[in-house]
């Protein structure tokens, strides 16, 4: 009978410490994110899981133009998945579908607040949804007016101040034999699209909103109703060469045969990437043309799913993971800015030295440092990404001059009007 | 006993539920969303009728849209079939290197959509273009033809890319369908007629012509309901030269988050498809699959 009694209290002590250990060991994040530069997601996964004996990290990847409508359907299917990358366009729109939690819902108290402190004014605002911040930043980042030094130069082009400056400078290329100085990101189906041309409109002081989010673009007086007017007389007078992606506007400029483009800050650092680029040193920015210089800044972000934080241990270790991706000492935030030349929003890196040395070799560190301080954050809402999307194919229309700037104004302000009182008496 | 004579239909069934659980339901359930108001963003899943439908034919891209569909499968649909019946006649001769040749040929069969895009885009590329390069080597131009990104060229080069991903299957069809020709007819033919062009029109013709409704009706639907090698290279631009119907089902139920108005897109797009279906086969002569 005690040998019985001893035995069974082994197998109990032994079967409770096996479950303890399974229970510990069997949290697997599923971390979902788009498939820029995988080695180093990899890599910082790695790190995390010798950080965090208990916690694995599968990484699954979309391409970036797949991505968004993989994530929605992995929302509506139930698939596992923890941790994201989310965008500052999305991020409202899921927020209000339920789709991804709170940090603080996950985090311990305070330190959501703590880290929130740190974090740049735009940043900050990408990944906030009613007061709450639903991520920290992946990389934070400004669209770019970006220049080839030499071509200005040896034609005797001063830097452009103004759009209309940039007008004059291309015609006078044009004139010397180049076909088409600019070369523009045009893709209607991805965010960047409209997002550079609100960064533009920024540029000249554009107001797209007022507080009440009323849209105020469809006045012919409004900025931004101005630089769209703008970019279809490029476009008319054959100045602009359409690209779909930034992917290859960095080998379209390296050809020498355009000087300007607009496109996301980073996309510096590989033009100026002497590894692989023919004219790499050749690329500078400049303040976005117009009046205000000022631009869009945006910020990507680690954000944790509401599935994730429904279950208490795996929502622990969905925040100990974006704490480690994003938080102090903002290890991986600053692997990516040296590395990779990705900006950020964690602002005590831009007086990190390594930082500091690592951007000199593409940029120049103060240009962009004022640009960042001059950026704005977008005007985003539950219905904004759909309201994009509506909205990027009549910009393209009218870019190409398959319609009226006037017409494309008109019938955005109307959809977003329509969207608003939708949302509002939903 | 359960035999096969006496119960079919249960013998059947291994077969035919896979067949219901993936193809039907999934299907009823879409009709079901087209007809009810189906969004991320607003909650409830009210019934409301054809109202979806009516959103998307009185939208502002859905004539552009059908427009560009219809165009490009009027061009692509006939483009695959010639060339892929004139390069099976190629290929069933016998010469040198031609079991090499013959799996080359292949090649873009196997290979994804968006890698077939990137392929088009080295070729068609105005400012780092193979295809400009070479032109320019040729000084048969100076400047750089904008194929990618003049409206009207733009439809074109993707029609191109489109075919030559699609010859490859046209090409093992007519050659499984030419092997079939009794070589004893193909030997008389080209004792009693010296032409060519006399002999593929009274001879061959008539032997691979059912092979070619099918290539044509198949051809008709991919090009229909072409998507990602089309996006890839242009992303539905310039303006909306090359946006395809197709790519407004998943505008709508991704970018815009609406799952009615998509489904609704996408039945749409089932509708047209088997319109064209009818048209073809019945603009084809009635004897066509008439044994001879």
């Amino acid at each position: 009978m005690r040998m019985k009694t001893l035995f069974a209290a082994g197998l109990l002590a032994f079967s409770a410490f096996t479950v303890q250990r399974a229970v510990a060991e069997d949290i697997t994040l599923e971390f979902v994110v788009w498939n820029y530069s995988l080695d180093t997601i990899q890599d910082n996964v790695k790190k995390f899981e010798e950080a965090n004996p208990g916690i694995k990290v599968k990484v699954t990847d979309y391409t970036w133009p797949d991505y968004q409508d993989s994530l929605v359907l992995r929302f509506r299917s139930g698939t596992t998945t923890d941790v994201i990358y989310g965008g500052q366009d999305w991020l409202p729109a899921w927020g209000a579908a339920g789709f991804i939690a709170p940090l603080d819902s996950v985090a311990p108290a305070g330190a959501v607040e703590d880290l929130a402190k740190d974090i740049a004014g735009f940043a900050l605002t990408d990944v906030t949804y009613k007061d709450k911040v639903y991520g920290l930043p992946y990389y934070a980042d400004t669209i770019s007016f970006i220049y080839n030094k030499k071509i200005l130069t040896d034609a005797g082009i001063p830097v452009p101040q103004t759009w209309e400056d940039v007008t004059a400078a291309a015609e006078k290329l044009k004139a010397g034999g180049m076909e088409h100085p600019i070369v523009y990101e045009y893709n209607q189906e991805l965010p960047n699209f409209y997002d550079a041309f609100v960064a533009q409109a920024y540029g000249r002081g554009a107001e797209l909103f007022d507080k009440d989010l009323n849209p105020l673009f469809a006045d012919p007086n409004n900025e931004a109703y101005k630089q769209l007017q703008w970019i279809a007389d490029a476009y008319s007078k054959g100045l602009v060469q359409s690209e779909t992606h930034e992917s290859k506007i960095i080998p379209a400029m390296n050809t020498g045969a355009h000087a300007f483009t607009i496109v996301y800050t980073y996309v510096l650092a590989a033009l100026n990437n002497a590894a692989d680029q023919p004219r790499a040193g050749e690329f500078a920015l400049a303040p976005m043309p117009g009046s205000k210089h000022s631009t869009l800044g945006f910020a990507k972000s680690y954000v944790v799913t509401a599935q994730a934080a429904a279950d208490p241990a795996r929502g622990e270790a969905a925040w100990k993971f974006v704490n480690f991706m994003a938080g102090k000492p903002y290890t991986v935030a600053k692997r990516w800015a040296v590395e990779k030349g990705l900006g950020f929003g964690q602002l005590p890196l831009f007086q990190d030295k390594d930082v500091i040395d690592a951007w000199g070799k593409w940029a120049d560190v103060k240009a962009l440092g004022d640009q960042a301080a001059a950026a704005k954050a977008g005007t985003y809402t539950e219905y904004s990404s759909v309201w994009s999307a509506y909205f990027r194919p009549l910009l393209a229309k009218a870019m190409v001059g398959e319609a009226s700037v006037e017409q494309t104004m008109k019938d955005g302000a109307e959809r977003w009007n329509q969207l608003k009182e939708q949302f509002a008496n939903r | 006993m359960w035999t096969i004579k006496r119960f079919p239909a249960y013998w059947l069934l291994p077969a035919l539920l896979p067949v219901a659980l993936m193809t039907i339901y999934p299907v009823a359930y879409a009709l079901w969303v087209s007809l009810h108001s189906v969004t991320l963003l607003f909650p409830g899943e009210p019934f409301v009728w054809l109202d979806n439908y009516k959103r998307v034919v009185t939208s502002n891209y859905f004539r552009d849209a059908l427009g560009n569909s219809l165009l490009f499968t009027a061009l692509a649909t006939p483009l695959v079939v010639i060339v892929g019946t004139l390069v099976a006649l190629f290929l069933q001769r016998r010469f040198f290197g031609s079991q090499i040749v013959r799996s080359i040929v292949l090649l873009p069969w196997v290979l994804p959509g968006a890698i077939s895009a990137v392929l088009w885009i080295w070729v068609f590329h105005p400012s780092f273009g193979v295809l400009n390069g070479l032109l320019r080597d040729l000084h048969l131009i100076n400047g750089s033809i904008p194929w990618l990104t003049s409206p009207r060229l733009a439809l074109i080069s993707v029609v191109v890319a489109h075919v030559w991903t699609q010859i490859p299957f046209a090409v093992v069809l007519i050659m499984a369908a030419l092997s079939g020709i009794n070589s004893e007819t193909l030997e008389a033919g080209a004792i009693d007629c010296r032409s060519p062009l006399k002999r593929f029109r009274h001879i061959v013709f008539p032997e691979i012509k059912a092979m070619i409704v099918v290539l044509v009706v198949y051809n008709a639907l991919t090009a229909f309901t072409s998507y990602d090698l089309v996006y890839a290279m242009t992303g539905g631009g310039p303006g909306t030269a090359t946006t395809l119907l197709s790519f407004q089902i998943w505008r709508e139920s991704f970018s815009m988050y609406d799952f009615g108005t998509g489904s609704a897109v996408a039945f749409i797009v089932v509708a047209i498809s088997a319109v064209l279906i009818a048209a073809i086969t019945r603009a084809l002569p009635s004897d066509l699959f008439a044994s001879e």
